[in-house]
C-alpha cells in the first residue's frame, strides 16, 4: 500500500471532466497538485496539409470544421486572409451581417461556456439553466443561417445569405430575452456562496504572467490585460461599433466568469447596433477563382481569444499553406501555472476556465493509413474492413462474435 | 508619420541590413525579410526596445528551395510584424525563442514535428501535434511527403 | 413464528424497503430534474436501472484484491438494511429495540462508508482510491455534528433507544421544538453522509470519475447504488424519528401515509439543496463541519443538558 508519498494522476486523454481528448498528468500530494504537465495532439486531423490539396472554396469548408463552437471565427479569419491577397473589397452589408453572425456566435459559446463551468465545479443546475437559454440563440443562428452550427454564413468575397428585413424583429426580440437572463446570471455570480468560494482565487494567473505566457481572450482579460482584436486590429464591422473590452483585476477564475458574462452584455448591444445600422446593398463581390501570388496575416477574435490565420497563395486555386493557431493552444500553456500548488478539485474548473478547445488547437495529421492511389482518401467500406482486419489481427472476430448472440 | 512608418524606420535605422527587407502591406501589417545569422539580434531588439510582448505565434513554411519561419509578434497586440527568416534545407534548424516567449515551446515542437526543423535549445518534452508512435523523418507539411509507405512504418511502431 | 419472518423479509423488512428505496430514489431525482428545469426520469427507471445493472458483466481488475472487492456491497446493504429494524417508523415502537439501539443505528450507518474506503481502495485505480480517502475524510469531518445533534435529542428523553425517545417525545408534545438546530445540522451533515451535493465529494465525477465505485460493475455496482438508496431511506427515516414526533398515535394506515409524507418531505430538502448549490472542496467542506457545525451541535448538546436540568428536577 502506498499511501504515503506522491501519488501520480492521469487525468485523460479519456476522462468525464474533460470534453474532448487532452491529458494531463497531476502529481499529487494528498489533495494537492504539486506538479502538472500537459499534452495534447490527440485531436491532430490534418486539415493545413489537407487544405494545401483543395481550392479556396474548399478550404473555407473544411476550415469551417475545425470546431464546431468557433466555426464561424475560423471561416471569417480564413475568408479575410484570401479577400486581403486577392485585393478583395467586401461590400458593408456582408461586414455587418459576418459581425452579427460572429457576436451570436460569442453569445452562444459564453453561455456554452457557462454551463459546463457550473459542471465542473458540481453545480448542475447552473449547467441545465443556461443550456435551456441558449437554445434560444442556436434558435436565432438556425433562422438567421440555416444551421446550429457550422453556419456556412462565408463564402471568399462576402457572405452567403442576407438578413431579411422580417427576421430583424425576432432576434431583436431573442436577445431581449437573453440580456433578461444574462442579469440574472450576472446576480448569480455575484450571490452565490458556493459558487463564490469555488470560484474565487482559484488558478491565479497574474497580470505579468498573463503577458509573459501570451495568454488571450478572456484568460488575460480577467488579469487586467487590454487585449482583444476587436478593438486593436479592428475587421469586419468593429471599427463603426462602440462597445468597451471588459476586464476584471481579479486573475482567477471568477474573474473569467466575470468577464464572459459582462461579455454576453456587450454581445447583446452590439448586435443591436448591427442591426440598427445595417447597410442597404449587396451580400457579395464576385472573387476569382485563382488568388494571385501573395500572402496575409488574418486576426480574429474569436469567443476564447485571438484567432490567427496565415495564408499564402501561389496564383492557383490552391493556397501554398495555411496557418491556423487557434486561440486554446495561446492558453493552454498558462493551464499549468494556474495549477500547480492548488486542489484536485480544482483542476477541471481552471482547466475549463480558458474554454479550451483542443480540435482547434490541434488541427492536423494522424492518418493512419495512406492509400496513395485514392490521393489521400479512404472509402468508407474500406476503413471498416480494415478496422476488421485490425481486431482479427488482435483475437477479436466480430463475424464470430456476432453468431454467438 | 503612421505607427508603422516609424517601426520601420526604427528597425531601418538599428539594422542597415533590414533595407528595402521591410514591406508595410496594408494598415498594422508589416513584413520583414530578416537573414538566418542576425535573426536573433533583430529579436532581441524589437522585444527589449520596441516592446514586443505578444507572440501570436509561428508559421512554418515550406519553400521547396528551402525552409521559413514566420514569427508573428505584435508590440502592445495593434500592429502585427511578422519576421521571416529562411532556413536552409540541407541542415534545418533554428534557435529556439523559449527564452523570450515561453509560450513558443508549443509552436517549436510544431516545426520540429511537421516541417522537421531542428529547434535548438527546445527542452525535452512530449511531441505536438503528431502521436507517440509517429515514424521518424516523417514531417507531413513538408511538400515532398507524400506519406509513402506510412502504412507499414505505423504498423511497426505500433507492434 | 411467521410474523417475524414476514416481518423482516416482506413488510415493513427487505422487499418493502427495497421497493421504497427505489420509490425514494426517483423521487429525488424527478424533483432534482424539474427543479433543474428537466423533464426527468419515467416512474420505473430507478428499477429498471437496478435490473439492467444485475444483468451486466461483473468486471473485477486485476489488481483489486477479489474478495475484498466482492464482499463490500453486500456489507453495505447488510449494515444499511439492519438499522432500518430499529428505526420506529410509524407508531412508537420500531420492529426490534433495546436501550442503546441509537448507538448501534448510528454505527450501522457507519459502516457503508468504511464499505465505500475499503472497497475503493482495494480497487488500486487512483480515482478509486482518492475517493476512497475523501470518503473517510469526509466521514470523520461530519459524523461529529451528526452524532452529537442525535444523541443531544437523546440526552433531552433521556434514553438511549430510539423507540423510548420516540414515546417521550409523543408523551410531552411539543419538545421537539428545543431539537430545532439540532434537526437543521442533521439534516444537512446527512448530505455528507449521503455524498449528494455540495458533499459529494468523494464521487465528483469531474475529478475522479466516481470515487471509490469506479472500477464497479454490473451486480456489485448494483448492489451498492441499492445500499445508497436504503442508506438515504434509512438516515432520512432515522431523522424523521428522531426530529419529527408528530402524530405517532394515528393507527397504522394513517402512520403509514403520515411516515411517508415526512420521508418525502426530507427527500425534497435533500434535492432542493442538492440543485441550489456547487459542489464545495474538501478544505472547505472539512472547515464548514468543524468551524460551524460542529460547535453549533455542542451548543444545542449544552441547551438539552441545561432543560433536563430545568423540566426534569
Amino acid at each position: 500500500m502506498h499511501n504515503t508519498g506522491d501519488v501520480k494522476v492521469p487525468i485523460g486523454p479519456q476522462h468525464p471532466a474533460l470534453k474532448e481528448p487532452e491529458s494531463f498528468l497531476l502529481t499529487l500530494r494528498g489533495e494537492k497538485i504539486t506538479a502538472a504537465s500537459v499534452k495534447i495532439g490527440y485531436n491532430h486531423r490534418g486539415i493545413e496539409k489537407a487544405c494545401e490539396g483543395r481550392t479556396y472554396i474548399q478550404d473555407l469548408y473544411l476550415i469551417e470544421r475545425i470546431c464546431g463552437i468557433c466555426s464561424h471565427s475560423h471561416s471569417t479569419a480564413f475568408a479575410q486572409a484570401v479577400e486581403e491577397i486577392a485585393g478583395i473589397e467586401i461590400p458593408a452589408r456582408a461586414k455587418y451581417i459576418r459581425t452579427i453572425v460572429a457576436e451570436l456566435e460569442r453569445v452562444h459559446s459564453h453561455l456554452l461556456w457557462l454551463g459546463v463551468a457550473g459542471h465542473e465545479i458540481g453545480f448542475d443546475t447552473l449547467l441545465m439553466y443556461t443550456w435551456r437559454d441558449r437554445e434560444v440563440v442556436m434558435d436565432i443562428l438556425a433562422q438567421l443561417t440555416g444551421n446550429r452550427v457550422n453556419y456556412g454564413m462565408n463564402t471568399i468575397g462576402g457572405v452567403r445569405r442576407d438578413i431579411k428585413a422580417e427576421q430583424i424583429p425576432q432576434v431583436l426580440k431573442g436577445v431581449d430575452t437573453l440580456e433578461e437572463r444574462t442579469k440574472y446570471y450576472i446576480k448569480i455570480a455575484g450571490e452565490e456562496p458556493t459558487l463564490i468560494n469555488r470560484l474565487s482565487k482559484v488558478g491565479m494567473l497574474s497580470y505579468e504572467d498573463a503577458i509573459r505566457m501570451g495568454a488571450v481572450g478572456p484568460t488575460a482579460r480577467a488579469s487586467g490585460v487590454q487585449r482583444d482584436v476587436r478593438k486593436d486590429d479592428p475587421y469586419a464591422a468593429y471599427a463603426d461599433i462602440d462597445f468597451k473590452v471588459i476586464t476584471h483585476n481579479t486573475c482567477d477564475v471568477y474573474g473569467r466568469t466575470i468577464v464572459r458574462v459582462l461579455e454576453l452584455m456587450e454581445s447583446f448591444q452590439i448586435i443591436r447596433q448591427l442591426l440598427a445600422k445595417l447597410p442597404e446593398g449587396p451580400i457579395s463581390v464576385r472573387a476569382p477563382r485563382k488568388i494571385p501570388v501573395g500572402e496575409a496575416v488574418s486576426r480574429y477574435e474569436a469567443p476564447r481569444g485571438e484567432d490567427l490565420h496565415y495564408v499564402r497563395a501561389n496564383g492557383t486555386d490552391k493556397p501554398d499553406r495555411v496557418k491556423v493557431r487557434a486561440p486554446t493552444l495561446a492558453n493552454v500553456q498558462a493551464v499549468a501555472l494556474m495549477l500547480e500548488d492548488r486542489y484536485l478539485a480544482d483542476m477541471p474548473i481552471v482547466v475549463a476556465a480558458i474554454d479550451p478547445c483542443f480540435s482547434c488547437t490541434d488541427r492536423l495529421v494522424s492518418i493512419n493509413y495512406v492509400d496513395h492511389n485514392s490521393k489521400n482518401t479512404f472509402e468508407w467500406e474500406k476503413i471498416h474492413r480494415d478496422s476488421i482486419e485490425w481486431y482479427k489481427k488482435r483475437g477479436i472476430d466480430f463475424a464470430k462474435l456476432n453468431k454467438t448472440f | 508619420m503612421s505607427p508603422e512608418e516609424a517601426i520601420k524606420n526604427d528597425l531601418e535605422r538599428k539594422f542597415d541590413f533590414l533595407n528595402g527587407n521591410i514591406t508595410i502591406k496594408r494598415a498594422r501589417r508589416i513584413f520583414v525579410d530578416v537573414p538566418f545569422e542576425r535573426f536573433h539580434d533583430v529579436l532581441d531588439y524589437m522585444i527589449k526596445k520596441m516592446r514586443c510582448a505578444m507572440l501570436s505565434g509561428i508559421t512554418g513554411l515550406d519553400e521547396v528551395e528551402n525552409f521559413a519561419a514566420i514569427y508573428h509578434m505584435s508590440p502592445e497586440g495593434k500592429i502585427m510584424v511578422n519576421l521571416k527568416v529562411k532556413i536552409s534545407r540541407e541542415k534545418p534548424h533554428i534557435k529556439s525563442i523559449m527564452q523570450y516567449f515561453p509560450i513558443a515551446e508549443m509552436y517549436e515542437r510544431e516545426l520540429e514535428d511537421l516541417l522537421g526543423i531542428h529547434v535548438d535549445g527546445l527542452p525535452e518534452g512530449r511531441r505536438y501535434p503528431l502521436p507517440d508512435g509517429w515514424p521518424k523523418g516523417e514531417h507531413p507539411l513538408r511538400k515532398d511527403w507524400k506519406g509513402a509507405g506510412l502504412e507499414m512504418k505505423l504498423e511497426g511502431a505500433d507492434a | 413464528m411467521l410474523m417475524p419472518i414476514f416481518n423482516i423479509l416482506i413488510f415493513p423488512g427487505l422487499l418493502f424497503l427495497f421497493f421504497f428505496s427505489l420509490a425514494a430514489e426517483f423521487f429525488d431525482r424527478k424533483l432534482g430534474a424539474r427543479l433543474q428545469n428537466r423533464v426527468g426520469p419515467p416512474w420505473f427507471q430507478p428499477l429498471a436501472d437496478f435490473i439492467k445493472l444485475l444483468g451486466k458483466e461483473d468486471i473485477i481488475p486485476e489488481e483489486a484484491d477479489n474478495r475484498v472487492f466482492k464482499l463490500m456491497p453486500v456489507f453495505a446493504l447488510t449494515s444499511v438494511s439492519c438499522a432500518f429494524f430499529y428505526i420506529p417508523l410509524w407508531g412508537k415502537n420500531a420492529l426490534y429495540s433495546f436501550n442503546g439501539d441509537v448507538v448501534v443505528v448510528l454505527y450501522l450507518l457507519t459502516v457503508p462508508i468504511l464499505t465505500y474506503f475499503l472497497g475503493g481502495w482495494y480497487s488500486r485505480s487512483v480515482f478509486s482510491m482518492i475517493g476512497a480517502v475523501r470518503s473517510l475524510t469526509q466521514l470523520f469531518a461530519y459524523e461529529v455534528p451528526l452524532f452529537m445533534t442525535i444523541l443531544a435529542a437523546a440526552l433531552l428523553a433521556d434514553t438511549w433507544s430510539l423507540s423510548k425517545m420516540a414515546a417521550f417525545y409523543s408523551a410531552h408534545p411539543g419538545y421537539w421544538v428545543f431539537n430545532i438546530l439540532g434537526f437543521v445540522i442533521a439534516q444537512i451533515t446527512l448530505l455528507g453522509k449521503l455524498e449528494k451535493v455540495p458533499f459529494d465529494i468523494p464521487e465528483a465525477e469531474t475529478e475522479i470519475v466516481a470515487g471509490s465505485f469506479t472500477e464497479y460493475s454490473g451486480r456489485l455496482l448494483a448492489l451498492f447504488r441499492l445500499s445508497i438508496n436504503i442508506e438515504m431511506v434509512v438516515g432520512i427515516s432515522l431523522l424523521a424519528a428522531v426530529f419529527m414526533p408528530w402524530w405517532l398515535d394515528a393507527g397504522p394506515i394513517a402512520g403509514f401515509i403520515i411516515y411517508v409524507l415526512k420521508v418525502a418531505a426530507l427527500i425534497s430538502l435533500v434535492s432542493l439543496l442538492r440543485s441550489l448549490f456547487a459542489r464545495l472542496r474538501l478544505d472547505q467542506m472539512i472547515n464548514l463541519c468543524w468551524r460551524v457545525f460542529a460547535p453549533l451541535a455542542f451548543l444545542q448538546v449544552i441547551i438539552n443538558l441545561i432543560l433536563k436540568g430545568a423540566l426534569f428536577k
